[in-house]
């Protein structure tokens, strides 16, 4: 077998594990949203409709409603994962620790709050992402959890940092209610 | 004679040795307390909260924060320098959910080289506020405060430079809790009359 013949061999491997590592980054909102499948025994609800066109449906949601909105708006994209009406019992601790395990190479942890009286868990996580940045809330309450992934201008980026609990719940509620809308 | 095998064995150990010295002399400077031990208080707390900002997303804070604005701007010079904020922070139901073993092992690490005990500071709120800075010489390396009555345990800890001034100024930012912390003023003549 040629030199050459190994060098295009070792050129496709390297390029297959370059598209690998790419998809692995990607594709943490479905790895989050399968962990908490997984470990609370439910199911998600599919978004398509937001998926696929959210962000046109939040900026028109925007423009209509004015106000904080306009955070969605401008974030670029969302993804979102809603499970409703199923029960998340389970060792919170336990799920944090898996959870920062799992996102801890490609994301930075921003802020984590968990509370043992409303059994209500909040995750910020984000990372740098172009020009803009990649922000992944994830609430998990007795009954309900979701997942949101939006990209943030630099500007909503020094929001979030300013007042991470505040402006990650306006976030979710925002993608949320847009949903619903 | 030596073999190949011994002398690189021989380079290896060596190069083992001072990466691991190096290490060491960069954590005695370093004022990123360990504060992993409190963890297990999350399972007991009826709320807890962690915040970390890392060197990493310090340097994306200092990117973000525009110029133009001067409520941004005085937070970028505000956070110019520091190298991460920490916070945990917990809330009890009952007294006794954590133990003074838990408090010891933050106090221990601000025995460490480096670390003073701030005394004129003062809180608005009750229970026990303990400041401390890390000096580098002259320089302030570090800040840690550490709060705590009967139901509430809060350590922030502040990586780089700072003074008491921007620790006023950073609660409620940043995931900074409000402490209350007030610095005392310098007392002039008409107050010591």
């Amino acid at each position: 077998m040629s030199t050459n013949h190994f060098k295009r061999i070792a050129a496709v491997l390297l390029l297959f594990s370059l598209a690998s590592m790419v998809q692995a980054k990607g594709d943490d909102f479905n790895s989050v949203v399968r962990m908490i499948e997984q470990f609370y025994g439910v199911k998600h609800e599919g978004i398509p409709f937001l998926a696929k066109a959210g962000m046109k449906a939040a900026r028109t949601a925007a423009r209509i409603k004015g106000g904080t909105a306009r955070q969605i708006a401008e974030a670029g994209s969302i993804k979102l994962a809603v499970f409703e009406d199923q029960a998340f019992a389970g060792e919170f601790t336990k799920f944090r620790s898996t959870l920062n395990a799992a996102l801890n190479e490609s994301w930075l942890p921003l802020v984590q709050t968990l509370s043992a009286t409303t059994a209500e868990q909040t995750y910020i996580f984000t990372r740098e992402a172009g020009e803009k940045f990649n922000v992944l809330l994830i609430t998990i309450e007795q009954r309900e959890a979701t997942v949101v992934q939006v990209n943030l201008s630099p500007k909503n980026f020094a929001r979030l940092l300013k007042d991470p609990e505040g402006t990650g719940k306006a976030l979710t509620e925002e993608a949320t209610i847009i949903d619903q809308e | 004679m030596k073999s190949v095998f011994q002398t690189r064995l021989g380079a290896l150990v060596m190069a083992t040795f001072l990466i691991a010295s190096a290490a060491v002399a960069a954590r005695a400077q370093d004022s990123k307390l360990q504060l992993s031990a409190l963890d297990h208080l999350a399972s007991k707390a009826s709320e807890s909260v962690d915040v970390n900002i890392d060197e990493r997303l310090m340097r994306l804070a200092s990117k973000v924060f525009s110029e133009k604005d001067a409520d941004e701007r005085e937070i970028k010079q505000l956070v110019a320098g520091i190298k991460g904020i920490y916070v945990k922070s917990f809330e009890f139901e009952s007294d006794g959910q954590y133990s003074a073993a838990d408090v010891e092992s933050i106090r221990t690490q601000l025995r460490g080289p480096g670390w003073t005990r701030l005394v004129n500071v003062t809180s608005k709120k009750e229970g026990n506020v303990e400041v401390y800075l890390l000096m580098n010489g002259e320089q302030v390396g570090g800040l840690a405060v550490l709060s705590h009555d009967d139901r509430e345990l809060t350590v922030v800890n502040i990586v780089g430079p700072v003074d008491l001034e921007k620790l006023a100024k950073l609660e409620g930012q940043f995931g900074v809790p409000d402490l209350g912390i007030e610095t005392a003023k310098p007392k002039t003549k008409n107050d010591e009359k």
